[in-house]
Protein backbone atom coordinates (compact mmCIF):
# COMPACT_ATOMS: atom_id res chain seq x y z
CA UNK A 1 0.00 0.00 0.00
CA UNK A 2 1.32 3.42 -0.99
CA UNK A 3 1.90 5.80 1.95
CA UNK A 4 1.72 9.29 0.59
CA UNK A 5 -0.54 8.74 -2.41
CA UNK A 6 -2.93 11.68 -2.74
CA UNK A 7 -6.38 10.34 -2.12
CA UNK A 8 -9.56 11.74 -3.57
CA UNK A 9 -12.53 11.98 -1.17
CA UNK A 10 -14.17 9.00 -2.87
CA UNK A 11 -10.99 6.94 -2.55
CA UNK A 12 -10.73 7.82 1.15
CA UNK A 13 -14.30 6.73 1.77
CA UNK A 14 -13.78 3.51 -0.20
CA UNK A 15 -10.61 2.76 1.76
CA UNK A 16 -12.36 3.32 5.12
CA UNK A 17 -15.25 1.05 4.11
CA UNK A 18 -12.87 -1.62 2.85
CA UNK A 19 -10.74 -1.66 6.03
CA UNK A 20 -13.81 -1.67 8.30
CA UNK A 21 -15.11 -4.65 6.34
CA UNK A 22 -11.76 -6.41 6.71
CA UNK A 23 -11.77 -5.82 10.49
CA UNK A 24 -15.34 -7.04 10.81
CA UNK A 25 -14.80 -10.12 8.68
CA UNK A 26 -11.73 -11.29 10.59
CA UNK A 27 -12.11 -14.52 12.56
CA UNK A 28 -9.87 -15.83 15.27
CA UNK A 29 -12.27 -18.54 16.42
CA UNK A 30 -10.85 -21.92 15.43
CA UNK A 31 -14.16 -23.75 15.94
CA UNK A 32 -12.57 -26.45 18.12
CA UNK A 33 -14.42 -25.36 21.29
CA UNK A 34 -17.94 -25.58 19.80
CA UNK A 35 -17.00 -28.89 18.08
CA UNK A 36 -15.76 -30.33 21.40
CA UNK A 37 -18.86 -29.33 23.41
CA UNK A 38 -21.27 -30.21 20.62
CA UNK A 39 -19.77 -33.72 20.52
CA UNK A 40 -19.54 -34.21 24.30
CA UNK A 41 -23.09 -33.09 25.11
CA UNK A 42 -24.61 -34.92 22.11
CA UNK A 43 -22.83 -38.19 23.01
CA UNK A 44 -23.75 -37.95 26.71
CA UNK A 45 -27.39 -37.18 25.86
CA UNK A 46 -27.72 -40.02 23.33
CA UNK A 47 -26.08 -42.54 25.71
CA UNK A 48 -28.46 -41.46 28.51
CA UNK A 49 -31.39 -41.92 26.10
CA UNK A 50 -30.14 -45.44 25.19
CA UNK A 51 -29.66 -46.33 28.89
CA UNK A 52 -33.24 -45.34 29.69
CA UNK A 53 -34.82 -46.74 26.55
CA UNK A 54 -33.07 -50.14 26.61
CA UNK A 55 -32.92 -50.40 30.44
CA UNK A 56 -29.17 -50.81 30.92
CA UNK A 57 -26.53 -48.95 32.92
CA UNK A 58 -23.08 -47.87 31.81
CA UNK A 59 -20.30 -48.81 34.27
CA UNK A 60 -19.79 -45.06 34.88
CA UNK A 61 -21.89 -41.89 34.67
CA UNK A 62 -21.57 -40.79 31.02
CA UNK A 63 -21.94 -37.13 32.05
CA UNK A 64 -18.48 -37.35 33.63
CA UNK A 65 -17.12 -36.76 30.11
CA UNK A 66 -18.37 -33.18 30.52
CA UNK A 67 -15.95 -32.78 33.45
CA UNK A 68 -13.08 -34.29 31.44
CA UNK A 69 -13.82 -31.93 28.53
CA UNK A 70 -13.07 -28.90 30.74
CA UNK A 71 -9.30 -29.57 30.65
CA UNK A 72 -8.94 -29.45 26.82
CA UNK A 73 -11.34 -26.48 26.75
CA UNK A 74 -9.11 -24.48 29.11
CA UNK A 75 -6.05 -25.34 26.96
CA UNK A 76 -7.94 -24.40 23.76
CA UNK A 77 -9.07 -21.06 25.25
CA UNK A 78 -5.56 -20.13 26.42
CA UNK A 79 -4.05 -21.04 23.02
CA UNK A 80 -6.73 -19.14 21.08
CA UNK A 81 -6.14 -16.05 23.24
CA UNK A 82 -2.38 -16.31 22.75
CA UNK A 83 -2.65 -16.77 19.01
CA UNK A 84 -5.30 -14.08 18.46
CA UNK A 85 -3.76 -11.25 16.45
CA UNK A 86 -6.52 -8.82 17.34
CA UNK A 87 -9.22 -8.32 19.91
CA UNK A 88 -12.74 -7.14 19.19
CA UNK A 89 -14.78 -4.93 21.53
CA UNK A 90 -17.33 -7.63 22.32
CA UNK A 91 -14.83 -10.47 22.98
CA UNK A 92 -14.75 -9.95 26.77
CA UNK A 93 -18.54 -9.79 26.96
CA UNK A 94 -18.96 -13.04 24.98
CA UNK A 95 -16.33 -14.77 27.17
CA UNK A 96 -18.21 -13.65 30.31
CA UNK A 97 -21.52 -14.97 28.96
CA UNK A 98 -19.98 -18.43 28.36
CA UNK A 99 -18.27 -18.44 31.75
CA UNK A 100 -21.57 -17.62 33.49
CA UNK A 101 -23.26 -20.33 31.40
CA UNK A 102 -20.65 -22.91 32.49
CA UNK A 103 -21.05 -22.00 36.16
CA UNK A 104 -24.85 -22.07 35.87
CA UNK A 105 -24.87 -25.50 34.17
CA UNK A 106 -22.77 -26.96 37.00
CA UNK A 107 -25.05 -25.23 39.54
CA UNK A 108 -28.03 -26.88 37.81
CA UNK A 109 -26.30 -30.27 38.07
CA UNK A 110 -25.71 -29.63 41.77
CA UNK A 111 -29.38 -28.66 42.23
CA UNK A 112 -30.56 -31.77 40.37
CA UNK A 113 -28.41 -34.10 42.47
CA UNK A 114 -29.02 -32.44 45.84
CA UNK A 115 -32.66 -31.37 45.96
CA UNK A 116 -34.37 -34.84 45.81
CA UNK A 117 -32.44 -36.23 48.83
CA UNK A 118 -32.74 -32.93 50.73
CA UNK A 119 -36.50 -32.84 50.02
CA UNK A 120 -36.91 -36.47 51.23
CA UNK A 121 -35.19 -35.47 54.49
CA UNK A 122 -37.49 -32.47 54.97
CA UNK A 123 -40.56 -34.63 54.28
CA UNK A 124 -39.33 -37.25 56.75
CA UNK A 125 -38.73 -34.53 59.39
CA UNK A 126 -42.33 -33.39 58.87
CA UNK A 127 -43.46 -37.00 59.25
CA UNK A 128 -44.63 -37.81 55.71
CA UNK A 129 -43.26 -39.38 52.53
CA UNK A 130 -44.05 -39.60 48.84
CA UNK A 131 -45.71 -42.84 47.74
CA UNK A 132 -45.82 -44.29 44.21
CA UNK A 133 -49.41 -45.46 43.70
CA UNK A 134 -50.44 -47.44 40.61
CA UNK A 135 -53.99 -46.44 39.69
CA UNK A 136 -54.73 -49.82 38.08
CA UNK A 137 -53.58 -51.65 41.23
CA UNK A 138 -51.10 -53.74 39.23
CA UNK A 139 -48.32 -53.13 41.75
CA UNK A 140 -48.32 -52.41 45.47
CA UNK A 141 -47.69 -48.84 46.69
CA UNK A 142 -44.06 -48.08 47.47
CA UNK A 143 -42.05 -45.09 48.74
CA UNK A 144 -40.90 -42.69 46.03
CA UNK A 145 -37.81 -40.48 46.18
CA UNK A 146 -38.75 -36.89 45.26
CA UNK A 147 -37.68 -35.90 41.75
CA UNK A 148 -37.79 -32.87 39.51
CA UNK A 149 -39.90 -33.85 36.50
CA UNK A 150 -38.58 -33.26 32.96
CA UNK A 151 -35.54 -31.49 34.38
CA UNK A 152 -33.48 -31.88 31.20
CA UNK A 153 -35.81 -29.31 29.58
CA UNK A 154 -34.13 -26.66 31.77
CA UNK A 155 -30.72 -27.73 30.43
CA UNK A 156 -32.02 -27.42 26.85
CA UNK A 157 -33.30 -23.92 27.68
CA UNK A 158 -29.88 -23.02 29.08
CA UNK A 159 -28.09 -24.34 25.94
CA UNK A 160 -29.97 -21.80 23.81
CA UNK A 161 -29.14 -18.74 25.93
CA UNK A 162 -25.37 -18.14 25.43
CA UNK A 163 -25.64 -19.48 21.88
CA UNK A 164 -28.25 -16.87 20.95
CA UNK A 165 -26.24 -14.06 22.62
CA UNK A 166 -23.12 -15.11 20.66
CA UNK A 167 -25.04 -15.55 17.41
CA UNK A 168 -26.72 -12.15 17.63
CA UNK A 169 -23.65 -10.25 18.87
CA UNK A 170 -21.24 -11.76 16.35
CA UNK A 171 -23.89 -11.78 13.62
CA UNK A 172 -23.12 -15.47 13.16
CA UNK A 173 -26.40 -16.83 11.79
CA UNK A 174 -25.68 -20.59 12.29
CA UNK A 175 -25.61 -20.04 16.08
CA UNK A 176 -28.65 -17.75 16.00
CA UNK A 177 -30.58 -20.31 13.95
CA UNK A 178 -29.38 -23.17 16.21
CA UNK A 179 -30.49 -21.28 19.34
CA UNK A 180 -33.94 -20.53 17.89
CA UNK A 181 -34.35 -24.22 16.97
CA UNK A 182 -33.29 -25.11 20.52
CA UNK A 183 -36.06 -22.94 22.01
CA UNK A 184 -38.39 -25.05 19.87
CA UNK A 185 -36.79 -28.25 21.26
CA UNK A 186 -37.35 -26.85 24.78
CA UNK A 187 -41.08 -26.42 24.14
CA UNK A 188 -41.36 -29.94 22.66
CA UNK A 189 -39.39 -31.38 25.62
CA UNK A 190 -42.02 -30.05 28.03
CA UNK A 191 -44.57 -32.43 26.47
CA UNK A 192 -42.59 -35.62 25.76
CA UNK A 193 -41.32 -38.29 28.23
CA UNK A 194 -37.92 -37.64 29.87
CA UNK A 195 -35.98 -40.12 27.73
CA UNK A 196 -36.93 -38.19 24.58
CA UNK A 197 -35.76 -34.97 26.25
CA UNK A 198 -32.31 -36.54 26.01
CA UNK A 199 -32.63 -36.89 22.23
CA UNK A 200 -33.83 -33.27 22.01
CA UNK A 201 -30.82 -32.25 24.12
CA UNK A 202 -28.51 -34.09 21.71
CA UNK A 203 -30.18 -32.32 18.77
CA UNK A 204 -29.73 -28.98 20.61
CA UNK A 205 -26.00 -29.68 21.12
CA UNK A 206 -25.65 -30.45 17.41
CA UNK A 207 -27.46 -27.34 16.13
CA UNK A 208 -26.09 -24.93 18.78
CA UNK A 209 -22.45 -25.99 18.78
CA UNK A 210 -21.45 -28.92 16.56
CA UNK A 211 -22.74 -27.58 13.22
CA UNK A 212 -21.64 -23.95 13.89
CA UNK A 213 -18.31 -25.46 15.02
CA UNK A 214 -17.88 -27.21 11.66
CA UNK A 215 -18.70 -23.95 9.83
CA UNK A 216 -16.23 -21.96 11.98
CA UNK A 217 -13.53 -24.61 11.52
CA UNK A 218 -14.02 -24.65 7.74
CA UNK A 219 -13.79 -20.83 7.60
CA UNK A 220 -10.74 -20.81 9.87
CA UNK A 221 -8.89 -23.43 7.80
CA UNK A 222 -9.78 -21.64 4.54
CA UNK A 223 -8.41 -18.34 5.93
CA UNK A 224 -5.25 -20.06 7.14
CA UNK A 225 -4.72 -21.55 3.69
CA UNK A 226 -4.98 -18.05 2.15
CA UNK A 227 -2.31 -16.73 4.51
CA UNK A 228 0.26 -19.50 4.01
CA UNK B 1 -16.54 26.61 3.42
CA UNK B 2 -14.97 23.16 3.42
CA UNK B 3 -12.95 22.00 6.40
CA UNK B 4 -9.40 21.02 5.61
CA UNK B 5 -8.86 17.29 5.79
CA UNK B 6 -6.48 16.18 8.58
CA UNK B 7 -3.15 15.71 6.71
CA UNK B 8 -2.12 12.95 9.14
CA UNK B 9 -5.17 10.88 8.21
CA UNK B 10 -5.34 11.93 4.55
CA UNK B 11 -2.67 9.43 3.56
CA UNK B 12 -3.48 6.00 2.17
CA UNK B 13 -1.64 3.77 4.64
CA UNK B 14 -2.26 5.86 7.77
CA UNK B 15 -5.97 6.07 6.95
CA UNK B 16 -6.05 2.31 6.35
CA UNK B 17 -4.42 1.67 9.75
CA UNK B 18 -6.84 4.00 11.55
CA UNK B 19 -9.88 2.52 9.76
CA UNK B 20 -8.76 -0.96 10.77
CA UNK B 21 -8.07 -0.01 14.38
CA UNK B 22 -11.40 1.77 14.81
CA UNK B 23 -13.15 -1.55 14.13
CA UNK B 24 -11.24 -3.58 16.75
CA UNK B 25 -10.22 -3.12 20.38
CA UNK B 26 -6.54 -3.75 19.64
CA UNK B 27 -4.50 -5.42 16.91
CA UNK B 28 -1.03 -6.83 16.46
CA UNK B 29 1.38 -5.22 13.99
CA UNK B 30 1.38 -8.44 11.92
CA UNK B 31 -2.43 -8.33 11.62
CA UNK B 32 -2.34 -4.70 10.41
CA UNK B 33 0.46 -5.54 7.96
CA UNK B 34 -1.53 -8.47 6.58
CA UNK B 35 -4.74 -6.46 6.14
CA UNK B 36 -3.08 -3.39 4.61
CA UNK B 37 -0.64 -5.31 2.39
CA UNK B 38 2.06 -2.85 3.45
CA UNK B 39 5.76 -3.60 3.92
CA UNK B 40 6.96 -3.88 7.52
CA UNK B 41 9.31 -0.91 7.16
CA UNK B 42 6.73 1.41 5.63
CA UNK B 43 4.06 0.39 8.13
CA UNK B 44 6.45 0.86 11.01
CA UNK B 45 7.15 4.47 9.98
CA UNK B 46 3.45 5.30 9.59
CA UNK B 47 2.53 3.67 12.89
CA UNK B 48 5.22 5.79 14.54
CA UNK B 49 3.73 8.97 12.98
CA UNK B 50 0.24 8.06 14.26
CA UNK B 51 1.69 7.36 17.68
CA UNK B 52 3.57 10.71 17.74
CA UNK B 53 0.26 12.50 17.01
CA UNK B 54 -1.37 10.64 19.91
CA UNK B 55 -3.85 8.90 17.60
CA UNK B 56 -2.77 5.38 18.60
CA UNK B 57 -1.07 3.64 21.52
CA UNK B 58 1.73 1.22 20.68
CA UNK B 59 2.77 -1.45 23.18
CA UNK B 60 5.94 -3.43 22.51
CA UNK B 61 6.52 -6.63 24.44
CA UNK B 62 7.90 -10.14 24.06
CA UNK B 63 5.70 -13.20 23.48
CA UNK B 64 7.35 -16.64 23.36
CA UNK B 65 10.75 -14.94 22.91
CA UNK B 66 9.51 -12.99 19.86
CA UNK B 67 8.86 -9.23 19.83
CA UNK B 68 5.17 -8.38 19.67
CA UNK B 69 3.81 -4.93 18.84
CA UNK B 70 0.19 -4.19 19.66
CA UNK B 71 -1.64 -1.07 18.44
CA UNK B 72 -4.77 0.48 19.89
CA UNK B 73 -6.66 3.61 18.86
CA UNK B 74 -6.79 6.38 21.50
CA UNK B 75 -9.77 8.66 22.33
CA UNK B 76 -7.91 11.46 20.47
CA UNK B 77 -7.57 9.10 17.50
CA UNK B 78 -11.29 8.31 17.54
CA UNK B 79 -12.14 12.04 17.67
CA UNK B 80 -9.75 12.80 14.79
CA UNK B 81 -11.16 9.92 12.73
CA UNK B 82 -14.74 11.07 13.32
CA UNK B 83 -13.81 14.65 12.37
CA UNK B 84 -12.09 13.35 9.22
CA UNK B 85 -15.17 11.33 8.19
CA UNK B 86 -17.45 14.35 8.83
CA UNK B 87 -15.18 16.56 6.71
CA UNK B 88 -15.21 13.92 3.96
CA UNK B 89 -19.01 13.83 4.04
CA UNK B 90 -19.10 17.62 3.62
CA UNK B 91 -16.94 17.30 0.50
CA UNK B 92 -19.08 14.54 -0.94
CA UNK B 93 -22.46 16.16 -0.33
CA UNK B 94 -23.91 17.59 -3.57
Amino acid sequence: MNTEKNLTEQESLRLITDMLRKAKGSYHETGIGPLLWGTVVAVASVVTFLERHYQFKMPFDIWLIVLFAIVPQVIISIREKQNAKFKQYDDDMIDSVWLVFGISIFALGFFQNTVPAASAKHFAAEGWTLIRHYTDGSQPDRPQTPMVLSFYSIYILFYALPTLVTGLTKKFWPMTFGAILTYGFFIVSCYVPLEYDMLLGAAAALVCWFIPGIILRTKYLALRKQHV
Amino acid sequence: MFKELDPILHSQLRLAVMSLLIGVKEAEFTFIKEKTNATAGNLSVQVQKLRDCGYIDVVKQFKDNYPQTTCKITPAGIAAFEAYVKALQAYLQP
